[in-house]
This record gives C-alpha cells, sequence and structure tokens, in this order.
C-alpha cells in the first residue's frame, strides 16, 4: 500500500538489468520501500543503493514468452498490494546477428507485444485492488519516423499510444498509466552509437521518472526540451524533417 | 452500492471503494453473506481516523450511519448504544439525565463503534482509562455472518479485547452497552495555568493529575520550541446548574483548495495569542470543555488538500527528554503546528492493540510537504521503539510495519484470536494491508 506520503511499499521493476529502470528506483520515495520485484532475463538478485530492509523477489522474465506472461505477473501481487510498476524492457532492434527482419520483428515482439500486454495485465490486477500506478518507458523516437531506426521507432510508438489509450480506459479507478519519452541516453544499449543532441544519462531519466510518477500527468520528457521539438518536429515538412534527421 | 473516493482526516490517505449503507442490523447481515470480494469489507463511522485505517482500497466500505439508535436506562445508567451513534449525540441524550460517558475524545464526531474499535481516551484518561472501561458489552457481527455478543469478562474476553483496539478487523460492531456517570450540570469547573517551558509543563500536568479528573496542555509548537504552553484541568461541577444556551454545531471552515492557512507566520502569531489569551477559570460547559475543536468543522482544510499528519506517541516515564528530542526535531525541519497536546497516561487497558500506557503522550499536526518528512517520522519511530514507546494506530498513515511489533508486543495474540474470528479474512483496511497486522 501506498502510505500518506504516496511513497510506495511494493515496486515491480520489469526489465531490473535496464541501467534506466536502475537509476528510476533510486530517484523514487524509498521511505516506504518494503518489497522489490526484479524481472529480467537473467534477473539480479538484488540492487544497491536501496534501503538495507527492502526484499528483493527476482523473477525470470522472457518478453518474447507471451504465454507465461499471466503467471508472471501473478508473482508480481502474491506478496500483496503492488503500488507502482515500471515497464523498462526494450531492444533497439540493431542485433548485427539478425537480419533487418528479424530485427524488426524482435523490436515489435519485446517494445510493443510484451510491454504492452504486461502492462494491460498488471492494470487489471490493480484495478481489483483500487490502486496502482504503471510506468511506461516509451522513447522520443516514437515521435516522428527517421530512416534509421523507424521499426524502433514504431514499436514505441504503439507502447505510447496503447499506455496512453489505457490510462484514459482507467479513469475513476484508482489506477494509472504514464508514459515517459527520454531522447538518446548514455547506455549499454546505446554504447559505441553516435550520440545525438540533448543526449542524457539514466540518473537525468531517473529523475524525471521519479516526478512524472509522483505527479498527476500521464506523458513526460527527458530532457524537457524535447517536449516543444517533438511539437516542431512532427509540424516541420518530410523534405525538412529528412535533412534534419539525417545531420 | 455504488463506487466512491473516501479519504482519512488527515486528507493524506485516499481509497477507491465500494460502500454501501445498511438501514438495519439485518439488511447489514445480508450484505456481509453476499460479499465475496477478495479484497473484504470493513465499516466505517465518521472517518475521523486521520490515515487509512476506515479505507479499503478496491473493497466494501460500509457506512454504519443508520445503526445509532440509543436507548439509555436511567435506572442503571446503561445506554445501548448503535454503532453508528456518535458521541456526540450520546452526551446530548445523556445530558438530559445528567448523565455523561465516562470517557470521551476531543472531539465528539466520532462513533461509538469507531470509540471502541480505537479504544480512544480523552483527558480524563489518568483517573478513568480508555473508552473500553465504560464497554459492558459489545454486539458483534462475525464474517460468517452471525451476531454475537461478547463482554470483557467471562469466555467471550478474548474476543472482546481484540475487537476493543482492533480497527474493525474482528468484525463489525454493531451496538454497544455503554456505562455512564452521573453529573449535576452539564459544566465543568476549570482552571489553566500558563507554564514557561516544557519542565515546568510536565511538572504542572503531572500534579494536576491527583486533583483533577481531566488534565491536558496545549503546548506551543513554534518559536523556540521551549515547551511552553498551557496546563487546563477540571472537574465535573458538583453544583446543580440549567445549561441555557443550546450547543452550537460550530461554524464550518470552506474548502481553500490547494492553499493552505499553515505557515511559520501565521502559526507563530495564533501561538503567541494563545498563549497570551486570557486563562479559563470557572464554570464552562461540558461540551466546550471536551471538545474544543468541534467549534470549527472540517478544520482539516485548513491545512489545503495536500492535508496533513497527526504524529502522536507515548513513551514511558523517565523519557520525558525524548519529548524534548521531539521539539527539537521539528524546530530544526522548520515545523510550525497550532496544535500540539500533551497528556499523562494512566493503566494500560487490556485490550491487545489499545494506544495507551502509562507515561506522557504527545500529538502534533505536521503540515504534509515539509522537507524530509517521512524519514524524521522514520527516525523518530526507531528511537521510539527503543524507549518501549509507540504511536497511536488510529492517526497513524506512514508508519513502516515492521515498528508495529516492537510497538505493540501483543499483536501477536491479538492476530491469534482475530485469526479465529475471521479465518478468511473478510474484515481487510487499507492500513491492515500497508502494516500487515492480519
Amino acid at each position: 500500500m501506498l502510505n500518506g506520503f504516496k511513497s510506495p511499499q511494493t515496486i515491480a521493476l520489469i526489465g531490473s538489468t535496464s541501467e534506466i529502470g536502475e537509476a528510476i528506483l533510486k530517484h523514487l520515495p524509498l521511505e516506504n520501500l518494503s518489497t522489490c520485484y526484479l524481472a529480467a532475463r537473467n534477473p539480479q538478485p538484488s540492487l544497491q543503493g536501496l534501503p538495507p530492509t527492502t526484499i528483493f523477489v527476482p523473477i525470470n522474465f522472457e518478453a518474447t514468452d507471451t504465454p507465461s506472461h499471466e503467471d508472471f505477473v501473478q508473482k508480481l501481487f502474491s506478496h500483496g498490494d503492488l503500488d507502482l510498476a515500471i515497464i523498462a524492457i526494450g531492444v533497439l532492434g540493431n542485433d548485427a546477428n539478425l537480419s533487418a527482419e528479424e530485427n524488426a520483428l524482435l523490436a515489435m515482439q519485446v517494445n510493443y507485444v510484451a510491454s504492452s500486454y504486461v502492462m494491460h495485465l498488471i492494470a487489471k490486477k490493480m484495478v481489483a485492488q483500487g490502486h496502482g500506478r504503471i510506468l511506461v518507458l516509451s522513447s522520443f523516437a516514437q515521435t516522428r519516423p527517421r530512416n534509421d531506426n523507424f521499426a524502433y521507432g514504431s514499436t514505441k510508438a504503439g507502447l505510447d499510444f496503447m499506455a496512453r489509450g489505457l490510462n484514459e480506459k482507467l479513469r475513476g479507478t484508482g489506477v494509472s498509466v504514464c508514459v515517459l519519452r527520454p531522447g538518446f541516453v548514455r547506455t549499454r544499449m546505446t554504447q559505441g552509437m553516435d550520440e545525438a543532441p540533448f543526449t542524457v544519462n539514466p540518473d537525468d531519466v531517473g529523475k524525471v521518472a521519479a516526478s512524472l510518477i509522483a505527479s498527476k500527468h500521464s506523458v513526460g520528457y527527458t530532457p524537457s526540451i524535447l517536449k516543444p521539438l517533438a511539437l516542431i518536429f512532427s509540424l516541420l515538412p518530410p523534405a525538412v524533417f529528412r535533412k534534419i534527421s539525417e545531420r | 452500492m455504488s463506487v466512491s473516493q473516501e479519504t482519512g482526516w488527515g486528507r493524506t490517505n485516499f481509497a477507491l471503494s465500494q460502500s454501501a449503507h445498511p438501514q438495519s442490523i439485518a439488511q447489514l447481515g445480508e450484505l456481509v453473506s453476499s460479499h465475496s470480494n477478495s479484497r473484504g469489507a470493513l465499516a466505517h463511522g465518521l472517518r475521523r481516523s486521520y490515515g487509512d485505517s476506515s479505507l479499503n482500497s478496491g473493497g466494501l466500505s460500509i457506512g454504519l450511519e443508520n445503526i445509532a439508535a440509543i436507548n439509555i436506562s436511567p435506572d442503571t445508567r446503561i445506554a445501548t448504544v448503535g454503532a453508528g451513534a456518535s458521541i456526540r449525540s450520546l452526551e446530548h441524550k445523556a445530558r438530559e439525565l445528567n448523565l455523561f460517558p465516562p470517557v470521551v475524545p476531543g472531539t465528539g464526531f466520532v462513533t461509538i463503534g469507531g470509540a471502541i474499535a480505537a479504544d480512544i481516551h480523552g483527558k480524563s484518561h489518568h483517573a478513568t482509562g480508555t473508552f473500553s472501561a465504560c464497554v459492558e458489552r459489545i454486539q458483534l457481527l462475525l464474517a460468517s455472518g452471525e451476531l454475537v455478543n461478547i463482554f470483557p469478562t467471562g469466555p467471550s474476553a478474548p474476543q472482546f479485547w481484540a475487537t476493543v483496539g482492533g480497527l474493525g478487523l474482528t468484525g463489525i460492531i454493531t451496538e454497544a452497552d455503554i456505562r455512564l456517570r452521573s453529573i449535576a450540570s452539564p459544566f465543568v469547573q476549570v482552571e489553566e495555568t500558563r507554564e514557561p517551558d516544557l519542565a515546568h509543563l510536565l511538572s504542572a500536568l503531572k500534579s494536576a493529575d491527583a486533583e483533577f479528573e481531566h488534565t491536558v496542555a496545549w503546548i506551543d509548537l513554534s518559536g523556540d520550541f521551549c515547551g511552553r504552553g498551557i496546563v487546563g484541568k477540571g472537574n465535573y461541577e458538583t453544583r446543580e446548574y440549567q445549561a441555557r444556551n443550546k450547543e452550537s454545531g460550530g461554524v464550518g471552515f470552506p474548502s481553500i483548495g490547494k492553499y493552505s492557512l499553515i505557515n511559520s507566520a501565521t502559526v507563530r502569531a495564533f501561538n503567541e495569542l494563545w498563549f497570551r489569551k486570557p486563562l479559563a477559570s470557572g464554570k464552562k460547559s461540558l461540551n466546550a470543555f471536551m471538545h474544543p475543536l468541534d467549534g470549527v468543522q472540517n478544520w482539516n482544510r485548513m491545512y489545503g488538500n495536500s492535508g496533513f499528519f497527526q504524529y502522536q506517541f507515548v513513551v514511558p516515564d523517565g523519557n520525558e527528554d525524548f519529548i524534548e528530542n521531539v521539539l527539537g526535531v521539528m524546530k530544526d525541519a522548520g515545523v510550525a503546528s497550532f496544535l500540539g497536546v500533551l497528556k499523562r497516561f494512566g493503566q494500560e487497558s487490556p485490550a491487545y492493540l489499545s494506544f495507551p500506557k502509562p507515561g506522557w503522550t504527545l500529538a502534533i499536526d505536521v503540515p504534509h510537504g515539509v522537507a524530509n518528512l517521512e524519514a524524521i517520522f522514520n527516525s523518530l519511530d526507531e528511537e521510539l521503539c527503543r524507549r518501549e514507546g509507540r504511536v497511536y494506530l488510529i492517526k497513524d498513515a506512514r508508519i513502516r510495519p515492521e515498528h508495529i511489533p516492537v510497538m505493540y508486543p501483543q499483536l501477536e495474540q491479538w492476530r491469534k484470536v482475530r485469526k479465529e474470528m475471521d479465518p478468511n479474512n473478510m474484515w481487510q483496511s487499507d492500513q491492515s494491508r500497508r502494516l500487515k497486522l492480519c
């Protein structure tokens, strides 16, 4: 249960090996934290930087194994109410061992299908408990297709759309979903790639995510300059946008 | 039934739940028998608990305002009262017969069911004990649908003392027999003294307990936090007087949205005036003396939408320095509060989860939004555990669950009795889930 400070007692980090997910956790109000579920393909047993009294519950999560997701979500509620779920799974779709089509399929399966499905399953359980908040990691890449990452961008656009739609559907249930749209973040996943303008660190994303979770807002950007840029980008004529995105 | 959002008195905890308001005990029984939601059910009264004791997110929340009949036998001085009746309405009826409940809290807007479920106390605790001391019978609706009568002694005593202070988690209290006391008139003879610092305040309270049935101190929580304050003392008026005026329901405080009237400047000004006010002496109406806060209805709105916490704790004798520490912590944190109440407790009630125990209790209202407040409270709780103190669960909105077994050493016995009374965990609250009580 949340306490009077709205501090979560139980949190699930889905994609627990994600540096961004870990950074988000560290910026949350943790005074009330009791249980933290760490879900990933090979989840770590615990996380540094959280209160020493935290009970960590590692759970194996295979994003592409959709039939296992219902059982997986059931486990997230096995210690009582789940106050906050952070969905931070994702692939860029640039695995050199896979073809472009296979990369696109994997991105669709992980970023869109698994994230959306798990989000729905968690939301359903939270509605039954009458409260809960879900944070979904979207991306600035969902703003407009670019030729170098449109497959990834499309999966995040789909997830973003689904999350905002679900948030609308959940109005009046005590449960809400928010989406965070970071720009380029320096992580293991983006290592070796050319940095885009307004690149941030996981810690910057963590701060913004924590304040988004605490707020009543449903969409956030990091860095904040990306919010007006998203509007400008979506209005630019295709030729101008192409020229900018190729630079 | 309808879905509604409810909040505690502190307006810091919220819950969305199914809401029902049965017209009779029979209808209540049907409602409970047909309820099968895994989030369970919980009865509520006037929602004067500060945090989430009366909230049940996702479950059923049952208002008992229609189960509020009051019948008083002047011969036996026993009032048979529906759980949804308020202390205020019981007082009103009792006063007509020159009777009065021996234990009343600082507000009359508490139901009989709530008073039992929280085992409330008042200014008379050192002399009379908690509310349960005047409860002779509780009628309880069990999760099985069975309506039982439980008593403070005899075979049902464990159920009785698990229900008293049991936060509504053993069943729904539907009715109780309350033993009233005789009064000559609806007045109290009052005395007040002004004390310059904490040492004098503690000493004045301690000595007042020998002479007065009602004692309490207002403590100034602003400025230099030296612990200055006013000790209020009273005994029931022994001469017969007729009450001249009808009691007022108090003026209502308007909603001020997100704004708060509480800041260090307003509190300091108010507290300075309050400390300098002319001291009361002589005859005062029972209502004004017992329930000073009822003069302003919805006063909790003063803190704006973000709400406030009340931190009420008790520490055993010999831990007076803890009170001084708390004042220092509040000062360092920049907390300004116009409500600080200090009182000395008498003997502990036999109830497993009753709050009062011999020693000192201090209640402080703290606005939400003070920097690091959650960490400050947690740190005070840890110190309190080391000193065998405890916080008052009915005021709680944020304590960590691991502190509960330390503060309430009879928790395991309570759990055992409760489990026998409610094996399928029908009775639940947001607080019981948060503190893992059941």
